[in-house]
C-alpha cells in the first residue's frame, strides 16, 4: 500500500490548523453582526458534530440523544443569564405567572454566574457518566444503546414541558439580557461572541484530536472493532466507553451553553428527537471518522439549510433525508471518506509517476 | 481448600459448567506447573474451549474454583484476569480488523490499563522496542502499516500470537493456534512456542497430535467435561481409556 496523505498525522494537524485559521479570520472580513451571530451558531453546531464524531466515529457508540447534554447545557446557561438579570430576592416573571412565590431550591445556585456555568457543564456530564456507566457495565451497545439515548431524550423533553412553573414549559426561558462575564456584557451579535465560540470550538476540537491520538484513543478505536478482544488485553472496556461518552457529553453541553448565549433563548425544542438526529446526520455527511470533517458537515448542512431551506421550505427536510440516504449508500465515510479515496488515488498516481521518472515523492494536498 | 494450594501456579478444582442443562464441564480439576507447555486434547465437545473460557473469565463457572498463584480468580471479569497475567488467543483469530497491524500490536501492549492515565499518554514507554522485536518474531515487520483486515489467514494467526506476546502475560491460553497454517508456518510456531515455554506457562488446545508431539511437556485429555488422563505423550498414547475415547469404542452417553 502506498502512503495516503489522508493518514499522515502531520498533514492532518496542518489541515486542522488551516481550517481554523480560515474560520478565525472571518470577523476581520465582515462587520455584519447578524452574519457573525449566524456563523457563530454554525460553530455551535460544528462543536455538536465534533462531540458526536468523538463518540460515534472513534468508539462506534451511536448516540441518537446528544440533545440531552446540549439541552441541559443550554438550560443551565439560560438559567444563569436569567438570574443575572434578576434583582436580589426576586423570582423570574414566568414563575410568578405560574403561581410560584419563592425561587425553587435548584434555581438558587444560578445566582452565582461561575457556579451556574459550572453546573451547565457538569450536570449533563455527570448524567452521561451515570447513565453511560449503567449501560456500558451491563454491556448494552449498538442499536440498543442508541434506542436508550432516544428514550431518555424524549423523557427529558416531557419532563421539561411538564414542569411548567420551574422551566416555563414549552415557552422556554428567554433571559432579557445577554451573558455578563466579569462585568463585561457579551453581545450575542458581535465579534466578541464569535471569538468566544471560535475559541471553544478550537480548544474542544484540538483536545478531541489529541485524545484520539493518545493511548486512550487507541483503546477506544480498538473497542469499536471488537470490545471482547480488548477486554482480554486487560482494559476495562466499560470505563473507556463511559469516559468517551461523557467527554462527548461535556462538549455537547458546552455547545448547548454557547447556543443559549447566542440566541438568548432555550426551550424544549433542544430536546426534540429531530434535532439530535440532525446532529448525527451532520456528522455522517461530513464523515464521522474525522472530527474536522464532521464539523464541516455541520457547517455545510446548516449553511445549506439557511439559504436553500428558505427556498424549499418543508421540502428541505426531504432533501436532507435523501442526501443522508445517498451518503449511507454510496459514501459511508461521508466527505471524509471521499477525501481519503481521492487523496489515495492521487498518491498512487504520483507514486506511479515517481517510479517512471525516478523523482522524489511529492506529498499531496492536506486532507 | 487453602491447604492444598501451595506451590500450584494455576490450580483448578471441581469446576462445573452447564449450558441449558447440558453439563459441559463436569467436576474438572487440573494443576498447571510453571514454565511448562500443557496441551489440552480431547474429542469435539470435550470441553476444551470452555475450560479456556472459564480460566480467562469469558464464562463464569457454576461451581468450583480457579487459583492463579494462590489468588482466587474465579468469577473475576475478563480484564481483571488479563491484568493478573493471563493472555489469550482465540480459536477464530480475533484481531482488530479496522486497525493497522502496528496499532493492533500497540494496543496489545497493555502494561498501563488505566483509562485516565492513558488519556495523557501519546505513547507507552518501551512499546516501540517491544513492537520491533515481536514483529520480527511473528514475521510481520514488513506489514506493520497494513490494515489487519487485509491480512491472509496465516498472517492473522501470527498477528494474534504477536498481540499475546506484546501483552507479555505469565500464562498463555492458546486455542488452536496453528489452525489453517501451512507446514512452514507450523514449523515456525513450534520454534516460537518451544522458546516461549522456557519463560512462560502455556496451556494450548489442539487436535493435531503431530503438532502436540513437537511441543507438549504434559498432555491432558478431556472427555465429557472431565479429566480423563494426564501425563507425557507416550503415557497418554498407551492409555487404554484414551484409545477407547479416540477410537470411539466407548458408548456415547
Amino acid at each position: 500500500m502506498l502512503d495516503n496523505p489522508y493518514h499522515n498525522k502531520t498533514l492532518q494537524w496542518l489541515a486542522y490548523a488551516a481550517v481554523f485559521l480560515l474560520i478565525g479570520i472571518v470577523p476581520l472580513l465582515t462587520d455584519d453582526d447578524f452574519l457573525l451571530n449566524q456563523l457563530a451558531t454554525y460553530g455551535v453546531y460544528g462543536l455538536l458534530a465534533v462531540s458526536i464524531s468523538l463518540c460515534w466515529g472513534s468508539g462506534g457508540i451511536l448516540n441518537l440523544g446528544q440533545g440531552i447534554a446540549f439541552g441541559l447545557g443550554a438550560y443551565g446557561m439560560a438559567m444563569t443569564m436569567q438570574m443575572q438579570s434578576q434583582a436580589p430576592g426576586t423570582i423570574p416573571p414566568f414563575m410568578a405567572n405560574n403561581a410560584l412565590e419563592t425561587l425553587p431550591i435548584f434555581w438558587e445556585p444560578f445566582w452565582n454566574t461561575g457556579l451556574g456555568i459550572a453546573l451547565a457543564l457538569l450536570v449533563p456530564t455527570l448524567f452521561y457518566l451515570i447513565f453511560g456507566g449503567l449501560m456500558f457495565v451491563a454491556r448494552v451497545s449498538g442499536p440498543f444503546f442508541a434506542i436508550m439515548t432516544l428514550a431518555i431524550l424524549s423523557a427529558l423533553a416531557t419532563v421539561f414541558v411538564a414542569l411548567q412553573p420551574y422551566t416555563n414549559g414549552v415557552n422556554g426561558i428567554s433571559p432579557p439580557t445577554g451573558l455578563v462575564i466579569a462585568g463585561t456584557k457579551i453581545d450575542p451579535y458581535s465579534s466578541t461572541a464569535y471569538w468566544l465560540v471560535f475559541a471553544l470550538l478550537l480548544i474542544c476540537t484540538f483536545t478531541a484530536k489529541l485524545l484520539t491520538q493518545s493511548r486512550f484513543g487507541l483503546v477506544v478505536r480498538a473497542l469499536k472493532d471488537d470490545p471482547e478482544r480488548v477486554r482480554f488485553l486487560g482494559y476495562n472496556v466499560a470505563v473507556y466507553e463511559t469516559l468517551v461518552y461523557a467527554l462527548s457529553g461535556l462538549m455537547a453541553a458546552a455547545a448547548g451553553a454557547s447556543f443559549a448565549v447566542l440566541t438568548q433563548y432555550v426551550s424544549p425544542a433542544q430536546f426534540e428527537v429531530g434535532f439530535s438526529i440532525s446532529a448525527v446526520i451532520w456528522a455522517a455527511i461530513g464523515g464521522r471518522g474525522s472530527l474536522l470533517w464532521a464539523m464541516l458537515g455541520a457547517f455545510t448542512v446548516q449553511g445549506a439549510q439557511s439559504y436553500a431551506g428558505d427556498a424549499f421550505l418543508n421540502t428541505w427536510i426531504l432533501i436532507l433525508g435523501f442526501s443522508f440516504i445517498l451518503v449511507v449508500r454510496f459514501l459511508p465515510g461521508g466527505f471524509a471518506g471521499l477525501a481519503e479515496l481521492l487523496l489515495g488515488r492521487l498518491a498512487s498516481l504520483r507514486g506511479g509517476r515517481r517510479e517512471e521518472f525516478g523523482q522524489a515523492p511529492a506529498k499531496g494536498a492536506a486532507k | 481448600m487453602s491447604g492444598d494450594m501451595i506451590g500450584g501456579f494455576l490450580k483448578i478444582r471441581n469446576l462445573r459448567k452447564s449450558f441449558g442443562g447440558n453439563q459441559v464441564i463436569n467436576d474438572f480439576s487440573l494443576d498447571v506447573t510453571e514454565r511448562r507447555l500443557q496441551c489440552l486434547v480431547g474429542p469435539n465437545g470435550a470441553g476444551k474451549t470452555t475450560t479456556i473460557d472459564l480460566i480467562s473469565g469469558r464464562q463464569k463457572p457454576d461451581s468450583g474454583h480457579i487459583w492463579l498463584r494462590g489468588d482466587d480468580i474465579t468469577g473475576l471479569g475478563e480484564h481483571e484476569i488479563a491484568r493478573r497475567g493471563v493472555g489469550r488467543k482465540f480459536q477464530i483469530p480475533a484481531v482488530l480488523k479496522g486497525l493497522s497491524v502496528r496499532e493492533n500490536l500497540e494496543v496489545a501492549f497493555s502494561r498501563e490499563t488505566s483509562a485516565l492515565r492513558n488519556m495523557f499518554r501519546l505513547r507507552a514507554p518501551g512499546c516501540d522496542e517491544k513492537l520491533a522485536e515481536v514483529a520480527r518474531t511473528v514475521r510481520l515487520t514488513g506489514r506493520l502499516d497494513t490494515e489487519a483486515g487485509l491480512l491472509s489467514h496465516g498472517e492473522t494467526q501470527w498477528l494474534e500470537i504477536g498481540m499475546v506476546l506484546m501483552q507479555d502475560p505469565e500464562i498463555l491460553l492458546l486455542d488452536e493456534p496453528v489452525a489453517g497454517m501451512t507446514e512452514n508456518e507450523i514449523e515456525l510456531t513450534v520454534e516460537i512456542l518451544n522458546r516461549l515455554k522456557k519463560t512462560h506457562t502455556i496451556i494450548l488446545v489442539e487436535h493435531d497430535m503431530n503438532f502436540v508431539r513437537k511441543i507438549a511437556d504434559i498432555v491432558t485429555v478431556l472427555h465429557m467435561g472431565a479429566l480423563l488422563a494426564q501425563g507425557s505423550l507416550e503415557d497418554i498414547e498407551k492409555d487404554e481409556r484414551v484409545r477407547a475415547v479416540y477410537l470411539g469404542t466407548e458408548d456415547a452417553h
